[in-house]
C-alpha cells in the first residue's frame, strides 16, 4: 500500500464515526442545544421575544427572580417535591419488589400483584393527575373511606387547602412512579446469586441483616442510577401538577416547572421566565454530572 | 468435631422425583468423606440437605449425636465452601472472612485476632484489604475457605469447591485442602464430580447414581474392588473396559478370541463357576492392558484388537481400540467420552509402544486384574 493509499485509508477510519454520529449529532443540536442557547440568551435580554431589537439587561432578570418570594417557594416545593418522591418511590419498589421476588408468595398471586403493581405505570401524567382529582375531590372515595374508618373529622380539600395540596400532589406523584424503581430492583434482585444468601444463612443471618449485608449493597449501583435519574426527571414534573393544582392555592404547590411555565405564559415576562428555565437548567446539569461522574467511576 | 450420621434420608421433590433413596451414611468424627457421582446424582442434594439448606423428605440425620433434621442451617455447627464460593463482591476479604463473627455480634478486636490468625493459615494476609474481584481463583477459594474455617464448626461441607479452577491450580489446592483437614482435623463432606478428586482427597469415598449410594469404601477398595460395574466404570479415569462374553470351562469366549483363566480366579470368586455356560461381563482397567511387543507385555496372554486412536501424553500412550466383544455401558455417562465412537476399549501403554492408529495388534492382557460382574444386575461376583 503507498503512503498516500495508507493515509486516506486513515482518515476514512477516523472520520467513519462521526459520519455515523451525525444525524443523531444534527437533531440534538437542533432540538435541544439551539433552544438551550437560546434562552440563555433571552434570559440576559429585555422584552426578550416580544421586541424585535432587545436590548441588553445582565443579570437583572436572574436578580428579579431571586428577590420573588414565589420563587424561593417554588424552590422549595420543589426540593420537597422531589426528594419526598425519589425517597418514597425507592421505599415503595423496595418492599414490593421484595414482596415479588419472594418464593414464600404463592406464584399465581405473585403474577397477579406484579401485574396490579405495574399499573400506574401504564397511565399518562394527564390520566393520573385526573384519576387522583377524582378520588381527592370533597365528595371522592378517599375522603368517603378516611370519614367512615374515622381518621378524618370532616371532608378534606386535599387539593384546593394550602396545608394539604403540596402533600396531595406528592402523594399522588410518588404512586404514579414507584413502578420504575420496583422493576429496576425486581430485575436487580433476581441477579443477585442464591448462594449469598444461602451462605448467609448458615453464618446465621436474620432477614433483616441479609436485607442490610447482601442486598442492598448488591442492589447498590441501580439504587443510585436510578435515584439520581429520578431526582432530575421529579425535578422537571409539569403536567401532573398543573392539571391537579395549577401550582396554588396561594402558591402552595407552586413548582420551578410551573412558575416558569406562568411567568412566559400568564405574564409574558419570556426573560424572566428564561432565567428561570437557566436555574432549572443549572441545578438539573449539576444532577447530570453527578450521575455521570457516577457511572464513569462504575 | 463430630461424627455425621445420615439414616435412610430420602428427598422427593414434587413432581415425584426421588432425588435421594434411603442413603445410609456414617462420617467419622475428624474423617474425610468424598460424596462423588455422576452429573444429577444427589450429591448436591445430600450435602444441602445436611447444610439445611434443603428440607429432608424422611429419615434421621444426626451431627455430634443431635438430630437436625428441623434445625435451621444456622444451627448445625457446620460451614459451607460452596462451588462459586460464595463470596460478597462489596466486602474486602477480611470483611468476608469475618462476616459470620460479625452477625454473631463478636467485638472488633476478637474479630481481628481470629481473622488475622486464618489469614495466615492461608497466607491471605496480604490480601485482607482487597475485593474479591481482584483476586486470582485459587486465592477466591482460600477466602471461602477462611470463612468455613473462621467458624471453628463442627463439620465442613464443601461443595465442587474446585471446580472452577483450572486444571493446574485444581491439583495444588487439592494438596492445600488435603493438608488443612489434616491440620485441622474437622469432620469433612466433599462433594466432587471429578474422581480423581475423589480418589486422591477422601479417606472414603461414597459413590452415588441416581440418588442411590452405591458403595462407601477406601480408595483403594473402590479401585480393585467394586460392586457392581457401575462403580468399576465410574472409579478410574480412563474408564473400565467393560465387555460380554461367555464363560465355557475355565476360558471367556468371543467369536474370535478366548481369554483362559487361572485357577485363582475362581477361588477368590467361588461364584464364577455358577456361570459356566452362560454370558457374564468380565472387566479390565486400560493400565492393565498392554502391548505385546514390549517387554511388560510378553508375560500375558494376547487377544486381537485395531488401533483406532492414540493419544501420546508423554507419559504415555492413551490407546483407544476396537476388540471384537460387546461392551458393556457401565451406566457412567462420562464413560462414553473416554471410548469415543470408533473404539470400545481403551489401553494405556508406556510410552516405548511404537503401536500405530489404523494397525491390528495383539493386545496383552493380565488376566489376574479381570473383575466380573453379572450381566443382568451388574453387581460383582
Amino acid at each position: 500500500m503507498t503512503r498516500q493509499k495508507r493515509t486516506h485509508h486513515r482518515l476514512k477510519r477516523a472520520v467513519a464515526p462521526y459520519l455515523y454520529l451525525s444525524p443523531s449529532l444534527v437533531i440534538i443540536g437542533l432540538l435541544m442545544l439551539l433552544p438551550m442557547v437560546t434562552v440563555i440568551g433571552y434570559s440576559f435580554q429585555n422584552s426578550a421575544v416580544l421586541r424585535r431589537d432587545p436590548s441588553f439587561a445582565g443579570l437583572k432578570h436572574y436578580q428579579a427572580i431571586f428577590d420573588d418570594p414565589v420563587f424561593w417557594a417554588s424552590l422549595w416545593h420543589t426540593l420537597y417535591f422531589t426528594c419526598m418522591s425519589v425517597v418514597f418511590h425507592m421505599t415503595i419498589g423496595m418492599i414490593f419488589a421484595l414482596m415479588l421476588n419472594s418464593d414464600r408468595i404463592n406464584p399465581t398471586l405473585r403474577n397477579i400483584l406484579r401485574v396490579l403493581y405495574i399499573l400506574p405505570w401504564l397511565f399518562t401524567a394527564v390520566i393520573i393527575a385526573v384519576i387522583w382529582r377524582l378520588l381527592l375531590e370533597p365528595n371522592g372515595v378517599v375522603n368517603s373511606i378516611l370519614l367512615q374508618l374515622g381518621i378524618i373529622g370532616s371532608k378534606v380539600e386535599w387539593f384546593s387547602s394550602p396545608r394539604t395540596a403540596l402533600h396531595a400532589v406528592t402523594f399522588a406523584n410518588i404512586w404514579a412512579g414507584y413502578p420504575l424503581f420496583m422493576v429496576s430492583l425486581l430485575a436487580g434482585l433476581q441477579g443477585i446469586p442464591k448462594d449469598f444468601y444461602e451462605a448467609a444463612d448458615i453464618d446465621g443471618a436474620k432477614a433483616y441483616q441479609k436485607l442490610i449485608f447482601i442486598t442492598i449493597p448488591q442492589l447498590m449501583p441501580i439504587i443510585i442510577s436510578i435515584s439520581l435519574l429520578d431526582f432530575i426527571w421529579t425535578m422537571q414534573v409539569f403536567p401532573l401538577i398543573w392539571i391537579t393544582t395549577g401550582g396554588g392555592p396561594i402558591y402552595a404547590t407552586e413548582v420551578l416547572s410551573t412558575y416558569t411555565y406562568k411567568l412566559a405564559f400568564s405574564s409574558y415576562n419570556l426573560s424572566q421566565a428564561s432565567a428561570s428555565a437557566v436555574v432549572i437548567l443549572l441545578i438539573s446539569l449539576g444532577l447530570t454530572l453527578f450521575y455521570i461522574r457516577y457511572q464513569k467511576a462504575r | 468435631m463430630a461424627e455425621v450420621v445420615l439414616e435412610n434420608i430420602c428427598k422427593t421433590y414434587g413432581n415425584n422425583f426421588h432425588a435421594i433413596d434411603q442413603l445410609n451414611l456414617s462420617v467419622e468424627d475428624g474423617e474425610f468423606l468424598i460424596l462423588v457421582g455422576p452429573s444429577g446424582c444427589g450429591k448436591s442434594t445430600a450435602l444441602r440437605m445436611i447444610a439445611g439448606l434443603e428440607d429432608v423428605t424422611s429419615g434421621s440425620l444426626r451431627i455430634g449425636g443431635i438430630d437436625v433434621v428441623d434445625m435451621p442451617p444456622k444451627d448445625r455447627d457446620i460451614a459451607m465452601v460452596f462451588q462459586s464460593y460464595a463470596l460478597y463482591p462489596h466486602m474486602t476479604v477480611f470483611e468476608n472472612i469475618a462476616f459470620s463473627m460479625r452477625l454473631a455480634g463478636k467485638p472488633k478486636a476478637e474479630r481481628k485476632k481470629r481473622v488475622d490468625e486464618i489469614a495466615k493459615t492461608l497466607q491471605l494476609t496480604s490480601l485482607l484489604d482487597s475485593k474479591p474481584a481482584n483476586l486470582s481463583g485459587g486465592q477466591r477459594q482460600r477466602v471461602a475457605m477462611g470463612r468455613a474455617m473462621v467458624r471453628e464448626p463442627a463439620a465442613f461441607l464443601m461443595d465442587e469447591p474446585l471446580s472452577n479452577l483450572d486444571a493446574k491450580l485444581r491439583v495444588q489446592m487439592r494438596a492445600e485442602i488435603t493438608s488443612l483437614q489434616k491440620q485441622l482435623g474437622v469432620t469433612t463432606i466433599y462433594v466432587t464430580h471429578d474422581q480423581t478428586e475423589a480418589m486422591t482427597m477422601g479417606d472414603r469415598v461414597a459413590v452415588l447414581k441416581g440418588g442411590v449410594l452405591q458403595q462407601v469404601d477406601t480408595p483403594k477398595r473402590l479401585y480393585e474392588s467394586p460392586v457392581n460395574a457401575f462403580v468399576a466404570g465410574f472409579i478410574g479415569s480412563p474408564s473400565m473396559n467393560l465387555f460380554e462374553a461367555t464363560l465355557t470351562g475355565d476360558e471367556l469366549m468371543s467369536s474370535t478370541f478366548a481369554i483362559r483363566l487361572q485357577d485363582a480366579a475362581f477361588v477368590r470368586r467361588p461364584g464364577l463357576r455358577s456361570y459356566a455356560g452362560r454370558k457374564v461381563v468380565f472387566g479390565i482397567r486400560p493400565e492393565d492392558l498392554y502391548d505385546s511387543n514390549l517387554e511388560s507385555g510378553r508375560k500375558y496372554q494376547t487377544i486381537p484388537a485395531k488401533v483406532t486412536s492414540i493419544e501420546e501424553l508423554g507419559s504415555e500412550h492413551i490407546v483407544h481400540l476396537t476388540i471384537d466383544a460387546v461392551r458393556v455401558d457401565s451406566g457412567d455417562p462420562d464413560a462414553v467420552q473416554d471410548f469415543g465412537l470408533a473404539s470400545n476399549a481403551v489401553a494405556r501403554f508406556e510410552p516405548a509402544s511404537t503401536v500405530r492408529s489404523g494397525t491390528e495388534i495383539r493386545l496383552a492382557l493380565d488376566d489376574a486384574k479381570l473383575h466380573f460382574f453379572d450381566p443382568e444386575t451388574h453387581l460383582a461376583i
